[in-house]
C-alpha cells in the first residue's frame, strides 16, 4: 500500500511538472503545444492546415500562403498580367482584362453558405478601375472580371459576400458626378454622387451580374460588412467626409463628431428595382433613397470609421472611428426596432438618421487608431490598433472589456483570423498585415517589403509565432480550413470543349484564310505538333496549343522569340495566342516551363516568308512524327 | 486408373467442381479483377504507375507510362496490340463450362481433361506473357533519344530500371485462378481419402 502511495505521488509530481515546464508541454494550456518555432514547423512533405488569401495591393493579384507555416505557395494573376503564365497573353485572358493592365486589389471574399467559408470561390476587388474578380478555387484561376462597374468610382468597400453569396457589393471611396459630366469640383456637395452597388452572383455557376445600385450622398465609402444570422438581408457600409471637403481631406474630412454606417437592406433594393422604381443611368438601374424610402438607413459612428465588422451571431455590427480610441458596437435588434418605430433623427440627402444613442451597445476602450476587428470561437473580438502599432482582444458582450494586447511590427492595417469573419471562427490564429517593414528583415533598400505577423489565440494570451515579409501589398485577407478546398491537379481531357482544342496527333494541320493562319497544335513530352511552321510576312498567327498531358505537373511552354509572347498550357488545356509575323526570317519557338528529360529539344521554328509568297491553304507535320505521337497518345 | 476415370464423384467433390467453374466468374465474365500489376515508382512518381492488366484489356496510366516510354524508344503499349485479349476471356469461359458440365453429367475423364487443358493453358499463358514483356524491353526504337542495354521488365517480382522501382505481382484474378486449380488435385485427394475409408471400413 506504502509503494502504491509513492508511486502515485512520484507520477502526480511528473505530471505537475512536464504542465509547468515550458517546453515540456503547452506553456499556454488549451490546445497549443510547444515552442513557437515547433508550432509553424511544417515538416517536409506535410501540408499546411490552412490557406491563407492575401490580396496583393497595387499588385493587382493573389497570394496564397500556407497558415501556420506562412510560406508563400502561390500568386494568383488577376488585374496584372503574368507572362509567365501567358495570363494577359492569352487570348481568353487577355479579352477578360478588357484592356486593363493594373489594378489595386485590396479586399478577398471567400465565397460562403450559410455565413461559412464554402471554398467554392474567392472574389476580389479593383479599386480604381471598380472592378470584381472572380477566382475558382478548383484550378485558382481567375474566371471572370466584372466591370468597370457603371457610375462607381473606387470600388473600396468590395466585394464582402453576403452569407450565401447572393451579392456582392461595391461603394465609391472617391464620388464624382452620375453620371459623370465635366463640372466644377467646387460644386462637389450639389453636382458628385457615391453609389453603393449590389452585385448577383449565380448560386451555381459564381457568375456576377448587375443586380442594384443606390445614389447615395458624396461621402467617401470606405469599408464594408455583411450582416449574418439575425442580420441576414443587411450590408454594412462605413464612410468619412460626410463634411463633403473636396480639398484639403486630412483637414476637412476630420471636422465632423460623427460620420455613418449605412444600413442597406438589399432585398428590398433588389425588389425596388425588380418593381421598375429604379433609373437607368450609365446602363446600371439606379435608385434614388430620396425617392424610393425604406432601402437605406444611417447610423452615426464618431470621427471618420473605417472598418465595420460584424460578430459570428450576427447581433453586433463593430464600427471603428480611427480617430477616437473605440470601436462602437451597435445592435442590430435596437437597429430593427429603431427603423420599425420610425424613430429618426432628420435625413441626408432623403437618407433616415438613426439616433446614436437609440442603437449603440457599447463602446470599448480598445486604443490608438482601431481600424478592423475579426473573431475567434470563444467570444472574443480582436482589433488592429493603426497608432499603437497592436492587436487588441475584448469581449464581445459585458463587460465589453480588452483583456489582452499584443504589439505587432509595425503599423497594422487589417487583420485576419482563422474563418474570423464568418459564422463559425476556428479561434486558432490572427496574422497582423502591416504597413510597414522598417528593420524587420533583412535590407533590400528603400523599396521595403511588407510586414506580417503569425500570433497564436489558443492559449488565454495571444502568443507571436512567427513574422515573415510580404510583397506588396496585403491589405486584407482570409483564412480558410484547407480540407474545404479541392482543387483539381490537371484538366480531364475529356471536359476540354475548346473550340480549338485537338486531341489527335492526326488532326495537327496548320489553316490559313487569308492573312489569318490557325495553328492547331499539340503540345506532349516532349514535342510541339507541328513543329515547323511556314507563314509569311504581316500574317495574323494564332497559336492554339493543347496540352495532351494527364500527368501531375506537367505542364508546357511556348515562349516566341524575339516578342513578349509567352504562356503555360497545363495538363487537358487549350490555349491560344495571337502572334504577328514580322520580318521574313526564322524565328524559334521553345518549351518555356521545364516539363522533362528533353526539355531543351523541345522547340520548333516560323519559317516567315516574304508577305506574298505562294503558301498552302493547309499544312500538315510529318507524317512520321504524327505516328510517333498518335502511338504514345493511344 | 481405369477405375479413377470412370468412378463418378461423390455431392461434395460436385459441388468443389461447381465452385471451381464460378470463382472464374470475376475474372472472365465481369473482368473486374486484374490478373497482374505492374507497380513503376521513381522519385517523381513517388505515388507510382500502374499497368493492370485484366483478362479483356490493360487499364492504368498508360498515357504517361508510353510517354515516358517513348524516351527509351519502347513501343507503346496498348490494348488494341494483344490477341489475347480477344481469347482469354472466351476461353477462361470455356474451361468454366467445362467444369460445370462435368460436374453435371458427373464424368470423371471430362473434369480431369478440362483441368489439364487449363493447367496447360496456363502455363501457355504464363510464357506469353514473359515474351511480351521480353519484347517490349528488347524490340526497342534504334531512333530513342536514351539508349538502354536491352532489358526484360520484371515477370514477377521487383526490379530496377533505370530511375524507376517496378514491381509485377499477380492480381486478385490470378489468386482466384490459381483456387480453381489448385480444387482440381483437392478433389482427387478426396477421392483417396474416400477410399482409405472404404478400406478402413469394408468387411
Amino acid at each position: 500500500m506504502k509503494r502504491w502511495l509513492a508511486w502515485a505521488a512520484t507520477a502526480a509530481m511528473a505530471l505537475w511538472v512536464t504542465a509547468h515546464v515550458p517546453g515540456c508541454t503547452s506553456s499556454r494550456g488549451s490546445g497549443a503545444g510547444g515552442s513557437a518555432a515547433a508550432r509553424v514547423y511544417v515538416k517536409p512533405g506535410e501540408h499546411d492546415t490552412y490557406y491563407a488569401f492575401l490580396s496583393g495591393g497595387h499588385h493587382g493579384n493573389v497570394y496564397v500562403y500556407g497558415m501556420p507555416s506562412c510560406r508563400h505557395i502561390t500568386t494568383i494573376p488577376v488585374f496584372t498580367p503574368e507572362p509567365a503564365v501567358g495570363y494577359g497573353n492569352d487570348e481568353d485572358s487577355k479579352a477578360m482584362m478588357g484592356g486593363f493592365t493594373w489594378g489595386d486589389a485590396h479586399h478577398p471574399g471567400l465565397s460562403e453558405t450559410d455565413g461559412d467559408y464554402d471554398g467554392r470561390w474567392l472574389f476580389i476587388n479593383d479599386m480604381p478601375n471598380a472592378r470584381i474578380a472572380r477566382i475558382d478555387l478548383k484550378d485558382f484561376k481567375t474566371r471572370q472580371i466584372f466591370g468597370p462597374i457603371p457610375n462607381l468610382s473606387a470600388a473600396h468597400a468590395c466585394p464582402f459576400p453576403t452569407p450565401n453569396t447572393e451579392y456582392v457589393f461595391a461603394a465609391s471611396r472617391f464620388s464624382v458626378p452620375v453620371p459623370n459630366r465635366p463640372v466644377k469640383v467646387e460644386d462637389y456637395a450639389k453636382e458628385f454622387n457615391g453609389i453603393i452597388a449590389g452585385i448577383k452572383v449565380d448560386p451555381v455557376t459564381g457568375v456576377m451580374s448587375m443586380g442594384f445600385e443606390i445614389l447615395m450622398p458624396p461621402f467617401a465609402w470606405d469599408l464594408a460588412d455583411a450582416g449574418k444570422g439575425p442580420s441576414h438581408g443587411w450590408e454594412f457600409f462605413t464612410c468619412y467626409n460626410s463634411e463633403q471637403g473636396y480639398d484639403s481631406l486630412e483637414i476637412k474630412a476630420s471636422q465632423n463628431e460623427m460620420d455613418f454606417v449605412a444600413a442597406v437592406d438589399w432585398r428590398a433594393a433588389q425588389k425596388a428595382v425588380d418593381d421598375g422604381k429604379a433609373t437607368t443611368i450609365g446602363g446600371a438601374p439606379v435608385l434614388d433613397p430620396a425617392k424610393v424610402p425604406g432601402i437605406v438607413y444611417l447610423v452615426p459612428v464618431p470621427k471618420s470609421p473605417h472598418g465595420v465588422d460584424v460578430d459570428p451571431s450576427g447581433q453586433y455590427i463593430c464600427a471603428s472611428g480611427k480617430l477616437q480610441a473605440e470601436v462602437s458596437i451597435y445592435s442590430f435588434a435596437k437597429l430593427k426596432a429603431a427603423i420599425d418605430a420610425k424613430k429618426f433623427d432628420g435625413d441626408r440627402a432623403g437618407i433616415p438618421v438613426l439616433r446614436y444613442e437609440d442603437v449603440l451597445e457599447a463602446k470599448v476602450p480598445v486604443g490608438l487608431g482601431p481600424l478592423h476587428t475579426q473573431f475567434d470561437d470563444k467570444g472574443n473580438a480582436y482589433t488592429s490598433l493603426f497608432l499603437d502599432s497592436q492587436i487588441a482582444k475584448w469581449k464581445v458582450g459585458p463587460p465589453w472589456n480588452v483583456v489582452d494586447k499584443i504589439d505587432v511590427y509595425y503599423s497594422i492595417g487589417h487583420l485576419m483570423a482563422s474563418e474570423g469573419d464568418t459564422r463559425h471562427p476556428t479561434g486558432e490564429y490572427v496574422v497582423a498585415l502591416d504597413k510597414l517593414s522598417k528593420d524587420r528583415y533583412l535590407s533590400v533598400g528603400p523599396t521595403h517589403p511588407e510586414a506580417a505577423q503569425l500570433i497564436d489565440l489558443r492559449g488565454p494570451k495571444m502568443e507571436l509565432l512567427y513574422d515573415f515579409p510580404t510583397y506588396l501589398e496585403p491589405h486584407y485577407a482570409q483564412m480558410i480550413r484547407a480540407e474545404k478546398l479541392k482543387p483539381i491537379t490537371v484538366y480531364p481531357l475529356e471536359e476540354n470543349t475548346n473550340k480549338f482544342a485537338i486531341k489527335r496527333a492526326e488532326d495537327a494541320r496548320i489553316e490559313r484564310k487569308g492573312n489569318r493562319v490557325d495553328v492547331y497544335g499539340l503540345v506532349v513530352r516532349t514535342h510541339f505538333t507541328p513543329d515547323i511552321v511556314r507563314v509569311n510576312q504581316g500574317d495574323d498567327v494564332y497559336f492554339h496549343w493543347t496540352n495532351l498531358e494527364q500527368d501531375d505537373d506537367i505542364a508546357h511552354g511556348f515562349g516566341i522569340l524575339w516578342s513578349s509572347l509567352n504562356m503555360q498550357i497545363e495538363p487537358g488545356e487549350t490555349k491560344t495566342i495571337h502572334w504577328k509575323a514580322g520580318a521574313p526570317g526564322i524565328v524559334p519557338f521553345y518549351c518555356s516551363n521545364f516539363c522533362s528529360a528533353l526539355h531543351q529539344e523541345m522547340q520548333g521554328f516560323i519559317q516567315v516568308n516574304p508577305a506574298g509568297s505562294p503558301v498552302a491553304a493547309r499544312q500538315r507535320p510529318d507524317p512520321r512524327q504524327v505516328a510517333e505521337i498518335a502511338a504514345i497518345l493511344k | 486408373m481405369e477405375l479413377a476415370l470412370t468412378r463418378r464423384f461423390s455431392t461434395l467433390q460436385r459441388r468443389l467442381i461447381v465452385l471451381a467453374s464460378l470463382v472464374l466468374i470475376p475474372v472472365f465474365f465481369l473482368p473486374v479483377l486484374p490478373i497482374w500489376v505492374m507497380k513503376l515508382y521513381a522519385p517523381q512518381y513517388r505515388e507510382g504507375l500502374q499497368l493492370t492488366i485484366y483478362s479483356n484489356t490493360i487499364r492504368g496510366d498508360l498515357q504517361n507510362i508510353n510517354t515516358l516510354n517513348h524516351y527509351v524508344g519502347m513501343r507503346a503499349i496498348k490494348a488494341d496490340d494483344f490477341d489475347e485479349f480477344r481469347y482469354l476471356p472466351q476461353a477462361l469461359t470455356g474451361f468454366g463450362l467445362l467444369a460445370l458440365l462435368a460436374a453435371l453429367v458427373n464424368r470423371r475423364w471430362l473434369a480431369i481433361l478440362g483441368w489439364l487443358a487449363f493447367t496447360g493453358f496456363a502455363g501457355y499463358m504464363f510464357v506469353d506473357y514473359a515474351e511480351w514483356l521480353w519484347k517490349y524491353g528488347h524490340e526497342l526504337d534504334p531512333r530513342a533519344a536514351l539508349k538502354l542495354p536491352a532489358f526484360s521488365p520484371p515477370l514477377i517480382g521487383y526490379k530496377r530500371m533505370a530511375n524507376f522501382q517496378v514491381w509485377s505481382l499477380p492480381g486478385p484474378g490470378t489468386l482466384l485462378l490459381g483456387i480453381a486449380w489448385a480444387l482440381g488435385p483437392a478433389i482427387l485427394l478426396l477421392d483417396r481419402r474416400a477410399a482409405k475409408r472404404d478400406i478402413g471400413t469394408g468387411p
